[in-house]
């Protein structure tokens, strides 16, 4: 399963990579890291990965632009969004978009490596 | 213009323990919550939000090098550049800013971090009176400021 993670911070790109390198997801290979929407894009129509870890304030283009962009391109593949927008009225937009599933800033390496389970196996 | 009451700003001081409570499994010990009077002299590295929607000003983390390092670290981070750190404190902004949409509402809405490094980078982001809430977390001094009012 290859995984690609966006997000505007450096440290939480890192942890969410270290999340998955070291907290026994067998199967998911990094298939990139994306700072801002523009990039994540771009990094997807090379890579294409299964799932997509998806932060919404973002600069140059930000994460509910972003879910819509790769869901046009590949409507099959799995997005958890991990936000610190963590009221229901932004986790129901981004659901009704098409993403899989919410993870709320901050979060424990548990957490997301629930959430990232749960999120591919709706595949 | 209505300036923000207590309970609007406890949710702040509930968000910095929370954050770090999760990330470093350590809470921060809350050494004062007070109106600020006078300028706010804050640390080397700051991260600044500006809301905007139903509300208008700004919320700052401002913390020294030794605590972000130390989160850091206990994140497993192995750069630990001026970068790295301002990115971190940038993120926590961003953090509590957001988290805070779930009792301000979602027509708040927020930007973007900025990232200051130089202790006296906060004093022209933040009008005369903002609420300040000093802590300590692992014998280290930080700070939030809040620097916000409702628009109706």
């Amino acid at each position: 399963m290859r995984l690609l993670i966006v997000d505007d911070s450096n440290m939480i790109r890192t942890r969410i990579s270290r999340v998955v390198q070291n907290g026994g997801l067998k199967g998911v290979v990094l298939a990139g890291l994306a700072k801002n929407g523009i990039e994540a894009v771009r990094i997807a129509k090379a890579t294409r990965p299964e799932v997509v870890t998806m932060d919404l304030t973002m600069p140059e283009m930000d994460g509910i632009e972003c879910i819509q962009a790769l869901l046009r391109f590949d409507p099959k593949v799995n997005i958890l969004v991990v936000s610190a927008l963590n009221d229901k009225a932004i986790a129901i937009q981004a659901l009704k978009l098409g993403a899989r599933g919410f993870v709320a800033k901050p979060f424990s390496d548990e957490e997301l490596q629930i959430a990232l389970l749960d999120v591919s196996d709706t595949r | 213009m209505v300036t923000l009451n207590e309970d609007d700003l406890k949710l702040f001081v509930d968000s910095i323990k929370r954050y770090l409570q999760v990330t470093t499994r350590q809470q921060p010990q809350i050494t004062s919550a007070f109106l600020g009077t006078g300028d706010v002299e804050g640390f080397e590295f700051n991260g600044i939000v500006t809301f905007s929607g139903s509300y208008n000003g700004h919320v700052v983390v401002s913390m020294p090098p030794k605590l972000v390092r130390e989160i850091l670290l206990l994140q497993h981070e192995t750069d630990l550049s001026d970068g790295n750190l301002l990115d971190a404190v940038g993120e926590i902004a961003n953090t509590l800013a957001g988290n805070a949409r779930k009792v301000l509402g979602p027509d708040l809405q927020i930007s973007v971090p900025i990232k200051l490094q130089g202790a006296s980078g906060i004093k022209a982001r933040v009008r005369k009176h903002p609420y300040v809430i000093t802590l300590r977390w692992n014998h280290h001094p930080a700070m939030v400021c809040v620097d916000m009012e409702r628009k109706h």
